[in-house]
């Protein structure tokens, strides 16, 4: 990881950013369209029948075929995805198989849910990684460095459910302090944003320390020590600002897991969002759901990537389109 | 004085220190909101429900004709009394209760009974247990206002613990149209706002997250509610809906894992409860494919597992071991063979040998992971225990969805030799457990025989049960059918499962109902 991700070359050095930003949603459009066609086929090749699941194990099979027909699984694979493409360009994903739920409508109410989630473990994430990169960098092999490297690869390595049972364990269930499951309030955000902010917290540490150590072995900043300058304004004004270039890189790409890899954490504190729903509708073979899940952390992917790259060149005044 | 204080103060203290610790049960208290913590959401609270997590919440809100009760008797509910049956045995009448009002203020009556039944008995309609519940059914009268009469095709005695089944509970037809009515598959959009005439009313429906119920002041049953709400929390981890309810954020969790059952013991907050449940849990032969269609090897497979192991350690005794092919609590049940099916590798081994499979046998088992309780360790002690008999078993498992489809295939095409599979009798009566499973016109995929059991006298008797209105004698039958069945030995008979709950010391009444549902009809906290 080491000095990974610092050189990432910008697409476009020229042109407005308007204009930027219309190119790259256009190229958005074909990984949509691709996304679709992928997503589409492949729960449909795995075996499992959404009719029988839901009639339940002890259907006939007059039953089973009767709600095939009904939810238009008897019709060819390619015919059902000219409908549903259809369907989509004027904004309509379909029902859910199981309760009837317009897609769109259960999307709109459990986004919002993980995306609080998100950004809340991104705070998370920046306000434990950013910190302990710096001073981990300063104390270059000391045995700071060593401990918070150390954490740093447990971070990483912790399974999310093992964290997250043991902080319901000792948070809720020993000191009462925070509830257990639920999402009403800021207190029923604690433990989950930790939870999953943990592994991005170590990830952010690591990196922030490499730029800062990169940083900090460049002409300018011994050039600011010969000067005098005293050291922690060397370490905040010239060396962090121009460090936090990949850091800010590695945490708009780290909201987009966070976005879509919070199922285990949305399991473990029931958590109604996305996550959840999408493993439940592949369980159930909820083809609608799944196509719609996966289209949506899809977009939510490529606009982030866009934004990340607008922000960089924001960052870094090498870079300017116009 | 003093003296007088002091024995006054001695007095109080005593009554203090003393009465709480001797004074019997508490009189029941009303007030409080229960929280009730599952794995699973429902999908629907219309007569479109399939599942245990949809019955649960409809038996609080609309109510059957007729209750069956935890030790397996069938009650009158709104019904005034138990059906009168036609002379030919092909007509059911029914008298309903006069004076209850749905919850939206219309009245319950015979007009309503038949809206609801000639819904479900609509084709067009697809009510997913249409066939399964009301197959027989041809259509419904109104005899008077407060008389139904049900017409059959052909007698069919088990019509009546059918009627017990919360997916033919009565929900208001006006509340229905109000709603906007109830489309396939799952009832949209009434089944998210359903009216009924029971002790709880229907409240809010959070998806995936929570449903609330609050108490119907104007119940017309003799025990009324007590509680002002119950909630249904969806906790899908088994670890976190233990560590809610010690927390005390929920109140009853479902589904107590059997490693937690130790420790949740110690802890004086908490009770555990175990019930037996209606789901029998087996593992099947193929009885089409070699060697398997030798009774002897059949037979050989049980003498060489050890059940009452598999219940004791693996399951931490949360089971019974099946001594029949249904479980107790259900109608027709009687013990076949009390204790289950002997432990004895040696007739074992004897029994392949006379097979001519004594050079030891191959074979697949196939078995869900994550359905029923431990179930892929379950698979696993049988392999370690066919080891011992010389049967080499390959345990493979998969996803469920795709697991339900796999042993769903016609007899000439499966590849399966064996699997695992549970059964819930949930109608409380012994033909939804036999004839779904052993009758030869059931085979996979028209029905659930996945395992091509055929035996004519088990057909016949399954069919003569079917219209047998003696009770003793349909008992009868039934035992004739099942000992044949466990002679014959299509599957391995392991244990019955049981549920698990675990419950904060202050709730009480609650009642754990062997069909896999809560019910907290009676429910209170204590304070």
């Amino acid at each position: 990881m080491e000095g990974a991700g610092g050189h990432r070359p910008p697409l476009i050095r020229e042109g407005p950013v308007g204009r930027y930003i219309l190119k790259r949603l256009l190229l958005a459009i074909p990984v949509l369209f691709g996304v679709s066609v992928v997503v589409f086929a492949a729960i449909r090749l795995i075996p499992g029948d959404p009719a029988q699941i839901m009639a339940g194990q002890a259907a006939t099979r007059e039953v089973v075929e009767e709600i095939r027909t009904a939810l238009g699984l008897d019709r060819p694979i390619p015919v059902q995805y000219l409908y549903f493409l259809r369907n989509a360009l004027r904004g309509d994903l379909g029902r859910s198989l199981f309760n009837g739920a317009p897609v769109v409508e259960e999307l709109a109410q459990r986004f919002p849910r993980t995306v609080r989630l998100a950004l809340a473990s991104m705070l998370v994430a920046a306000a434990i990684g950013i910190p302990a990169g710096i001073v981990a960098a300063t104390h270059r092999l000391s045995w700071v460095d060593t401990f918070v490297m150390i954490l740093a690869l447990a971070g990483v390595s912790i399974p999310v459910f093992w964290l997250g049972l043991n902080l319901i364990l000792v948070f809720s269930v020993r000191l009462g302090w925070l509830p257990a499951f639920g999402h009403e309030t800021w207190r029923h955000l604690v433990l989950p944003a930790v939870t999953l902010g943990t592994a991005s917290a170590a990830v952010v540490a690591r990196m922030t320390r490499s730029a800062m150590l990169e940083v900090l072995s460049q002409e300018y900043v011994r050039t600011a020590r010969a000067k005098g300058v005293p050291e922690g304004r060397v370490i905040r004004r010239h060396a962090l600002r121009n460090a936090l270039i990949p850091v800010v890189t590695i945490l708009g790409l780290q909201l987009g897991t966070l976005l879509s890899g919070a199922v285990l954490t949305e399991t473990v504190f029931a958590w109604p969002g996305v996550g959840r729903l999408l493993v439940d509708a592949v369980l159930a073979r909820d083809y609608p759901i799944v196509q719609g899940t996966i289209l949506l952390i899809a977009t939510t992917f490529v606009v982030l990537n866009m934004l990340v790259d607008v922000l960089y060149a924001f960052l870094d005044p090498r870079i300017r389109y116009a | 004085m003093s003296q007088v204080r002091t024995v006054g103060v001695a007095l109080v203290l005593l009554t203090v220190l003393i009465l709480p610790a001797i004074s019997a049960p508490v009189a029941p208290q009303p007030g409080g909101t229960l929280v009730i913590g599952r794995g699973a959401d429902s999908v629907t609270l219309s007569p479109y429900a399939s599942a245990a997590p949809d019955a649960e919440v409809i038996a609080h809100i609309a109510e059957t004709l007729y209750e069956l009760t935890p030790d397996g008797r069938i009650v009158p509910r709104l019904a005034e009394s138990l059906p009168r049956m036609g002379p030919d045995g092909r007509s059911m009448t029914i008298r309903l209760r006069r004076g209850i009002r749905f919850h939206d203020g219309t009245p319950f009556d015979a007009s309503a009974v038949k809206w609801n039944f000639d819904f479900i008995l609509n084709p067009e309609n697809r009510a997913p247990f249409r066939a399964i519940l009301l197959g027989e059914v041809t259509g419904v009268d109104v005899l008077d206002p407060y008389t139904v009469r049900l017409n059959l095709r052909r007698p069919f005695v088990p019509l009546l613990a059918h009627l017990t089944h919360d997916f033919l509970a009565i929900h208001s037809p006006t509340a229905v149209q109000r709603a906007g009515g109830m489309r396939p598959p799952t009832g949209e959009p009434y089944g998210r706002q359903p009216v009924g005439t029971g002790p709880f009313r229907f409240r809010e429906w959070v998806r995936g997250d929570r449903i609330v119920l609050e108490r119907n002041p104007e119940y017309w049953g003799p025990s009324k509610p007590l509680l002002d709400q119950i909630v249904w929390r969806v906790i899908p981890d088994d670890g976190a809906r233990v560590l809610a309810l010690e927390g005390g954020q929920i109140q009853v969790a479902v589904r107590v894992p059997p490693r937690e059952t130790t420790r949740l013991a110690l802890n004086r907050a908490l009770r555990i409860e175990r019930t037996s449940s209606v789901r029998t849990i087996y593992i099947a032969f193929n009885n089409q494919k070699p060697p398997f269609t030798d009774v002897r090897v059949r037979q050989a497979f049980n003498y060489a597992v050890n059940k009452r192991a598999i219940v004791q350690t693996v399951l931490g005794g949360a089971a019974r071991v099946s001594d029949a092919p249904i479980s107790p609590g259900i109608v027709g049940y009687s013990p076949i063979q009390p204790g289950g099916w002997p432990y004895d590798v040696n007739r074992a081994r004897q029994l392949l040998a006379e097979a001519g499979q004594g050079g030891g046998v191959n074979v697949t088992i196939l078995h869900p992971t994550g359905r029923y309780v431990q179930d892929a360790a379950v698979a696993a002690a049988v392999q370690a225990q066919l080891r011992a008999a010389g049967i080499n078993a390959r345990l493979q498992t998969m996803e469920w969805a795709a697991y339900l489809a796999y042993t769903n295939q016609p007899p000439d095409r499966t590849p399966v030799e064996m699997f695992m599979l549970g059964w819930g009798t949930v109608t409380g009566d012994a033909d939804y457990g036999l004839y779904s499973l052993f009758h030869s016109s059931q085979w996979a995929p028209n029905g659930f025989n996945r395992f091509f059991y055929r035996n004519p006298q088990v057909d016949q008797l399954l069919d003569q049960a079917r219209s047998e209105t003696n009770a003793a004698r349909r008992n009868d039958l039934y035992r004739q059918a099942m000992t044949l069945i466990w002679r014959d030995a299509p599957w391995i008979f392991l244990h019955s499962e049981s549920q698990v709950t675990g419950l904060r010391r202050e709730v009480e009444g609650l009642v754990v109902h062997p069909t896999e549902r809560i019910l907290a009809h009676t429910a209170w906290l204590r304070r």
